[in-house]
């Protein structure tokens, strides 16, 4: 028979009643599991909208005609899209008043090109004008880029000989950036000049991007920065004015963050209502479970204040019991939260239909730590009615009220 | 007995379902015109799973210690179901492809799934097998 000493006597109690403790495991760690990933969800869905929030850097977005729905698309999910003017509507938009900075931008969606491959958003810019895109490349890779060169989003599948196959035609990757959680991850972004090539590219391939007396002129969308004391909807009804062309698209990329911020505060509340429902629940039946085995256990505790145990010995010996249970849960909980959360991380992201990053390293380790504490004080919360009871009663009425 | 379904309980459910899952909702990229790299591992790792889930089901019918070194097999095998998807045959490489967003953190899961609970049964067995040694002498 091994030596039991009191320090090892919750560890004892908890392994002698094994399907009490496997019940109590199981609700402490359902409740650990659901705080550290709906946690875990909250913070990957706000770090998404920050991210969000710093890429949409225009005001306004000026689209053709029937192409507002393909351009907010293009912005918050993965869904990739070919549409461009074929007039010069980036000289007719710069007529109208209010406009501090503006640039124009070319999308064209690629094939499914190799094996393994899918379609990737390719994004032609102004490096000289643009305002949106090129403070971002430029904190990642400060080199001029050069016709012919891609930078690569987060997500694109770059060759090891460092190029990208687009229409049968491999283009060198002169950087890849690093993960958003927004649409640019699935993008590639090239130099206006790079556009007629591409679109060469398609045509040689039978499926031209774009038809190709518009290659060198082709714009997709011209993005705006409104001057102070305008409105992006006033500058709307200055260029429809100045350009006197009714049937413009607009985008507002600022109401699409706000609604990407809606649609993100109801799920984060959503998450947090039902932690708090699964959380009461959990501790009411923590508190009841507790409460009848201390019932059952008179005997036990009055054995052990004959063999000299105080009343706080077996208080502390109870909370330890909980504190065990919480803390074992707690660790399988957020071990099975984190097999769901970290590798299937892209798929969540992707059927949320929101932006959604991986937060770092040192607040996903702080958040499980969090999960421990919360876990060990919610069992401790669950067994401080019986520790109250058992600190009351005398020696001998507990012995008697055991029989 | 209660040994003998923690040993082979969670091998046949994890092993079936790894043999399942890379031809269903897991499944490896469609449409490719030459099988790819996920292609490959989906099948491997569907023979693997078949494997696992027959060394449970010999589980049920062996001793103690036959069922360790089941278990120690049933081990190797979840370390294959990890290192076919990332080592061994790996996966399309865009990190939006169904493969790599859904098959390999699955197989990934499942794997790690089935070394703790063979771990687990492993312990468990080679416990009741010392405490049965103790016993005789």
């Amino acid at each position: 028979m091994p030596h039991i000493t009191l320090g090892r006597l919750p560890f004892e109690n908890l392994k002698r009643k094994p399907f009490r403790t496997a019940a109590l495991l199981v609700i402490v760690t359902m409740l650990s599991a659901t705080f550290f990933g709906g946690a875990m969800l909250a913070l990957n869905l706000n770090a998404g909208l920050d991210s969000m929030q710093k890429r949409l850097g225009a005001d306004l977005m000026v689209v053709p005609q029937n192409t507002g729905a393909k351009a907010e698309a293009l912005l918050t999910s993965s869904t990739s899209s070919t549409f461009y003017f074929t007039n010069d509507i980036d000289s007719l938009v710069s007529k109208a008043d209010g406009i501090a900075q503006s640039t124009v931008q070319t999308y064209i969606s690629s094939l499914t090109a190799d094996c393994c491959d899918e379609q990737v958003q390719i994004i032609g810019f102004n490096p000289a004008t643009d305002f949106v895109i090129e403070p971002w490349i430029t904190s990642e890779y400060d080199q001029t880029l050069e016709t012919g060169q891609v930078i690569a989003g987060a997500n694109i599948n770059v060759s090891t000989s460092g190029t990208i196959k687009l229409y049968d035609h491999e283009f060198p990757v002169a950087a890849q950036l690093a993960t958003t959680g927004t649409s640019l991850d699935n993008s590639v972004f090239v130099n206006q000049e790079t556009i007629p090539r591409i679109v060469g590219y398609s045509a040689q391939v039978g499926h031209p991007a774009i038809p190709e007396e518009y290659a060198d002129t082709a714009v997709s969308a011209v993005l705006i920065k409104v001057a102070d004391g305008y409105s992006a909807e006033q500058v709307a009804d200055n260029i429809t004015e100045a350009s006197g062309l009714d049937g413009l698209g607009y985008v507002y990329p600022g109401g699409i963050t706000a609604t990407t911020k809606t649609n993100l505060s109801a799920i984060v509340g959503y998450v947090a209502l039902f932690l708090a429902a699964f959380w009461v629940m959990g501790v009411v039946v923590l508190l009841a479970v507790f409460s009848s085995s201390t019932n059952e256990r008179k005997r036990e505790f009055a054995s052990l204040r004959i063999m000299g145990a105080t009343r706080g010995t077996l208080v502390g010996l109870i909370v330890k019991e909980s504190a065990l249970l919480g803390l074992i849960g707690g660790l399988i909980g957020i071990a099975l939260a984190s097999l769901v959360i970290f590798p299937f991380s892209t798929l969540i992201g992707r059927q949320l239909q929101l932006p959604y990053l991986q937060v770092g390293v040192p607040t996903t380790l702080g958040l499980m730590a969090a999960g421990l504490v919360f876990a060990v004080v919610t069992g401790m919360i669950a067994s401080v009615a019986s520790a109250y009871r058992l600190s009351k009663p005398e020696t001998y009425l507990m012995l008697r009220e055991g029989e | 007995m209660k040994n003998k379904l923690i040993a082979s309980l969670p091998a046949i459910i994890l092993g079936a379902l790894t043999a399942i899952a890379p031809q269903t909702f897991a499944h490896a990229c469609a449409g490719h015109d030459v099988p790819g790299a996920c292609h490959y591992s989906a099948l491997a790792a569907s023979g693997v799973g078949v494997v696992i889930a027959l060394l449970g089901v010999a589980s049920l019918f062996v001793g103690t210690r036959e069922r360790i070194g089941l278990n120690i097999a049933v081990v190797i095998n979840a370390l294959l179901v990890l290192a076919i998807p990332t080592v061994l045959i790996g996966v399309c490489q865009g990190a939006m492809m169904h493969c790599r967003m859904v098959m390999l953190p699955t197989l990934m899961v499942l794997g790690a799934l089935t070394i703790v609970f063979a771990a687990i049964a492993l312990v468990m067995d080679a416990k009741s097998t010392n405490a049965a040694a103790t016993r005789v002498r």
